[in-house]
């Protein structure tokens, strides 16, 4: 199988200095185990994607493009020459606008499939096919076969990236040739203004936006549940049991039972 | 000009009102007959007026602000009042996740945002594919059905999403900002070749803002049409119900899917972290029996976890500590076993939506905090659970 991991100069979180994004490691440890795998990076600079060869890529495209100018039409042009079965990525970006659509541009301007937050994936039953499974909230997954040719997301709860090694990264090889100049990159469609990032209060869940005061403390606190709670003063352990599974089963949180047969 | 002479005796007797016991005058003139004077109040009369009715203890609107009145006529009609927009001026789209049908919290707080973006003058109309009840009551004035697949599909989803899209070609669409929304989000600026305003941290009727660039600079624009909106930005609506009006969509055609098969998997609750858990059943100082205890998580399929006590005692493992000191659980359900309640118990319970609690002490902080608390041993209930949940598996 022929994969291309697309890799990004990202910023690091905490010194804003350029480094490959987690993500990004996380993606080609899944590519390398997987087959044959080479990185593709469009960018002024390859010195922040060339980190992957010390996680054992062997050959990383450099896309050389100008300063600003938008890297998808590269990205593009190089993957349509390539014609690779699977295409890895991360599924945000890493210190620029984190918008999260430029996978979805590469994919629509190929023309393959693409499936987003994966935590692990597997060659599948039928050749040319690819398991891949996405992560879900609350720890659940969703296990999905996919035709490939695919481009896939990696979601930062897939196993963490391998270790770097400086060896491996000098006997990596980086090939960098001109990529397809596209336009500067078009500016933001939606007219932002930019201020320094100031952190919102979280908001309080379970208060009401409506009320007195005494009502709205009341539900912050939790004192309201116990206004309308019902409370089953010594009962059997056996009517507690019922109650208890009929009470689990109107949330939503235990699975019905199969037979309406009286518990117990 | 002489003045007419009055004679203050007579004066007296005229002002005199009948009487048995002693003689008594009414010299302000004051009398029943609508006289001159200012008119007597009693003060206790017009304090029980601004008694609120229908509050469990006594309160007293002193503001005037009619808080009385309100609650007199919700209590004395006590039918729901749906609202009604008949002729929006335009309207806001909302795609809820519901995952299995059931809506979520984060999808509430979005109808909450389209409200805000709605306006006076707009509706807030609901995309959902198959049935989900209580749209009205969360705030949906329309609701438009879009082809359900049975599988997993989200190219097709999307593709039915952009011709509701341009049918209704609302003002703006919110979706939430979840693996599910957030790529069915993306896959339409794509296909609709409309910008995305992803991820808003915060929404108001005139901007909305998001974070950009490692958080380090936030980003303000105008309301755009495509948005997705972050979990706890916006508060759920909590007007009156509205009417949830059904609205026809075209049928899209429907393209072969490129996911050939889709299988969810529940998460495994041995191995789920508890800090993401869905179902935790804890055990405090009244459970004993921590092998009955282990069964029950098993039966139940929940993720076992505990109080201070326990792990102190070296009875359950440190990492399933629940509390400001261990781990502060986002579960929906929380079923605490002889759990007293202490307040640093509670703070990890606060992001439950449904807490069950089993308890022998009746004025126990956690009986109070539970929306069905059980008066008992759970030393009893423990094996009666186990039971119940075999018997069921048996027949």
């Amino acid at each position: 199988m022929k994969i291309v991991v697309l890799l990004s100069a990202g910023a690091h979180p905490v010194s804003s200095a350029p480094v490959l994004p987690r993500l990004e490691a996380q993606a080609l440890r899944l590519a390398l185990a997987l087959g044959e795998t080479t990185g593709l990076h469009a960018g002024p600079s390859a010195a922040p994607a060339a980190d992957a060869l010390g996680h054992g890529l062997g050959l990383l495209t450099h896309l050389a493009t100008r300063e600003g100018d938008d890297p998808i039409p590269a990205l593009v042009a190089a993957l349509k020459a390539e014609t690779p079965d699977l295409v890895l990525a991360g599924r945000r970006g890493q210190g620029g606008e984190e918008t999260g659509l430029a996978p979805y541009a590469v994919a629509a301007a190929l023309g393959v499939t693409i499936v987003a937050d994966a935590v692990a994936l597997a060659p599948g039953a039928a050749p040319g096919s690819l398991v891949v499974e996405q992560a879900l909230p609350k720890g659940a997954r969703r296990r999905l076969v996919v035709r490939l040719p695919a481009l896939v997301t990696v979601h930062p709860g897939a196993p963490a990236p391998g270790a770097y090694a400086y060896g491996v990264a000098r006997r990596g090889r980086v090939d960098t040739i001109w990529g397809v100049a596209g336009s500067a990159a078009e500016p933001n469609p939606i007219a932002v203004e930019e201020r320094p990032y100031r952190p919102r209060p979280k908001l309080m869940r379970s208060a009401p936006g409506t009320g007195s005061a005494a009502e709205r403390l009341a539900a912050a606190t939790g004192g309201m549940a116990s206004s309308g709670a019902n409370v089953l003063v010594q009962p059997t352990p056996d009517e507690a049991a019922r109650a208890i599974l009929e009470h689990l089963r109107r949330i939503g949180v235990l699975a019905p039972a199969v037979a309406n047969k009286p518990a117990a | 000009m002489t003045r007419v002479r009055r004679d203050p005796r007579a004066d007296r007797r005229a002002a005199q009102i009948a009487s048995l016991d002693r003689p008594r005058f009414d010299l302000a003139g004051r009398a029943a007959d609508g006289g001159p004077g200012r008119p007597r109040r009693n003060p206790r009369t017009e304090f029980a007026a601004l008694r609120v009715t229908g509050a469990a203890r006594p309160r007293f609107d002193r503001q005037h602000r009619g808080e009385g009145a309100v609650a007199q006529v919700v209590s004395a009609a006590s039918t729901p009042n749906v609202i009604v927009v008949d002729a929006p001026a335009f309207l806001v789209a909302v795609v809820p996740d519901a995952p299995g049908g059931r809506l979520t919290q984060h999808d509430r707080q979005l109808f909450g945002a389209a409200r805000t973006l709605a306006g006076a003058h707009g509706a807030v109309a609901a995309l959902v594919a198959g049935e989900i009840e209580g749209l009205g009551a969360i705030g949906a004035d329309r609701v438009a059905a879009l082809a359900s697949t049975q599988n997993y599909a989200p190219d097709v989803t999307a593709a039915a999403l952009a011709s509701a899209f341009a049918a209704l070609s609302p003002r703006h669409l919110l979706f939430p900002e979840t693996p599910d929304g957030g790529d069915l989000a993306r896959r339409l600026a794509l296909l609709t070749g409309e910008p995305l305003f992803p991820d808003v941290e915060q929404l108001s009727a005139t901007s909305v803002s998001r974070a950009a660039r490692g958080k380090r600079v936030a980003q303000r624009a105008a309301p755009a049409r495509l948005m997705t909106l972050g979990a706890d930005v916006v508060a759920p609506y909590s007007g009156p119900a509205r009417e949830g009006r059904s609205e026809p969509l075209p049928t899209a055609e429907v393209s072969a899917p490129a996911i050939t098969d889709a299988r969810r998997i529940p998460a495994d609750p041995a191995t789920t972290p508890l800090t993401v858990a869905d179902f935790v059943v804890s055990a405090g100082n009244g459970v004993t029996d921590i092998e009955a205890f282990r069964r029950l998580a098993e039966a139940l399929g929940a993720t076992p976890g505990a109080s201070r006590v326990l792990c102190d005692a070296g009875l359950m493992p440190r990492a399933s500590q629940v509390g400001a000191s261990g781990s502060v659980l986002t579960a929906t359900c929380y079923l605490a076993l002889g759990v007293a309640g202490a307040p640093q118990h509670l703070q990890g319970v606060a992001g439950c939506e449904h807490v069950v609690a089993v308890n022998t002490d009746l004025h126990a902080a956690m009986i109070e905090r539970a929306g069905l608390a059980i008066v008992q041993d759970a030393q009893l209930v423990m094996p009666a659970l186990i039971a119940a949940l075999e018997s069921e598996r048996a027949s």
